[in-house]
């Protein structure tokens, strides 16, 4: 079996809850704070904490702005976002059809 | 092993893109209204006699946009709360797949309506020397039929039951058409009946389910 695909996953997304905003993401184009925290089940801090390690890395910017008097945080993934979390799909397709029973 | 946990992860992925895509607002408490609305509605034409084609039609339309117009503010007020924008994309896919059907329906009643009646919706029954047109069970059918398609359209986007609340229109109403409801022999009191049972009881009735099983976290 070659561990190559395995190794080439990224950290940065393999992370459960990275993983799920990203996936969440990567099906829309932007979604409020709020939406994830309640369709992701998790704490704001656990949210901003896995939004903050995925804005430094590039994957995910994030807008501040004012929706009738309230805050609005809404978040979107950029383009290197996109190919980063496309690559990963790729990557568990690769893993699924190497150890597919012939 | 190594299989088990990349195709787990590609599940996990799958669901939570469908999660993300799907409109989460609280329907319950616009299905509540939209009944309750929708069988006083039905009891009060059919009370007051309204039975030409353009009254029907002026009516039932009036009936809807109050009825839009409070589904509107209920949304609103959920969107407000959740500090969530109102027209997020979840709302834009439900809107664009329920515009199709909902548009047919409105263009049916306004042909009608512009007709003042001798074509399609009415039939005339004498009363010595006056004839008086009278709406045909049909238009209501017809809106029956094409709010379910909506319904099933946007079910697409929404919680499943969704999809099932929109095959119910469109099963009851087609199975009306069969039996033969068009042909009723009051057919204005027909048309009435047919508008409270659907868009009265099946809302009121959906509402009440969903009062019970949604989540309640987004709810007003």
């Amino acid at each position: 079996m070659n561990p190559e695909p395995f190794l080439q996953l990224d950290r940065v997304i393999h992370e459960k809850g990275r993983l799920a905003i990203m996936s969440m993401l990567a099906a829309s184009p932007e979604l409020s704070f709020t939406e994830m925290r309640d369709a992701l089940n998790m704490t704001d801090g656990n949210l901003t904490t896995h939004i903050r390690t995925l804005q430094e890395v590039g994957y995910l910017s994030v807008t501040k702005s004012f929706h009738n008097n309230r805050p609005l945080t809404t978040c979107a993934l950029t383009a290197p976002g996109k190919k980063a979390f496309a690559n990963y799909i790729n990557l568990l397709e690769q893993i699924l059809r190497q150890n597919k029973p012939q | 092993m190594e299989t088990n946990w990349a195709a787990e992860h590609l599940q996990v992925i799958r669901t939570l893109m469908e999660r993300s895509a799907l409109y989460r607002r609280a329907l319950a408490p616009i299905m509540i209204f939209n009944g309750g609305v929708g069988l006083v509605a039905a009891v009060l034409g059919w009370a007051v006699g309204i039975k030409s084609p353009r009254a029907f039609i002026l009516y039932w339309a009036t009936v809807g946009v109050i009825a839009v117009a409070r589904s509107f503010l209920l949304v609103r007020r959920q969107a407000l709360k959740e500090s969530e924008p109102f027209w997020s994309p979840p709302t834009r896919r439900v809107t664009q797949a329920l515009l199709p059907p909902l548009v047919a329906g409105f263009m049916i009643g306004a042909a009608d309506f512009a007709r003042e009646g001798p074509v399609l919706a009415v039939s005339f029954f004498g009363h010595g020397p006056t004839v008086i047109p009278t709406v045909m069970p049909w238009l209501p059918l017809s809106w029956v039929v094409l709010y379910g398609c909506a319904f099933h359209a946007a079910g697409f986007f929404m919680p499943r039951g969704m999809k099932v609340f929109g095959w119910a229109f469109i099963l009851g109403g087609c199975a009306l058409l069969v039996a033969g409801a068009a042909d009723a022999r009051h057919p204005a009191g027909c048309a009435h009946a047919i508008m409270g049972f659907f868009f009265g009881g099946l809302h009121l009735a959906y509402g009440v389910y969903l009062y019970y099983t949604e989540p309640r976290g987004n709810a007003p």
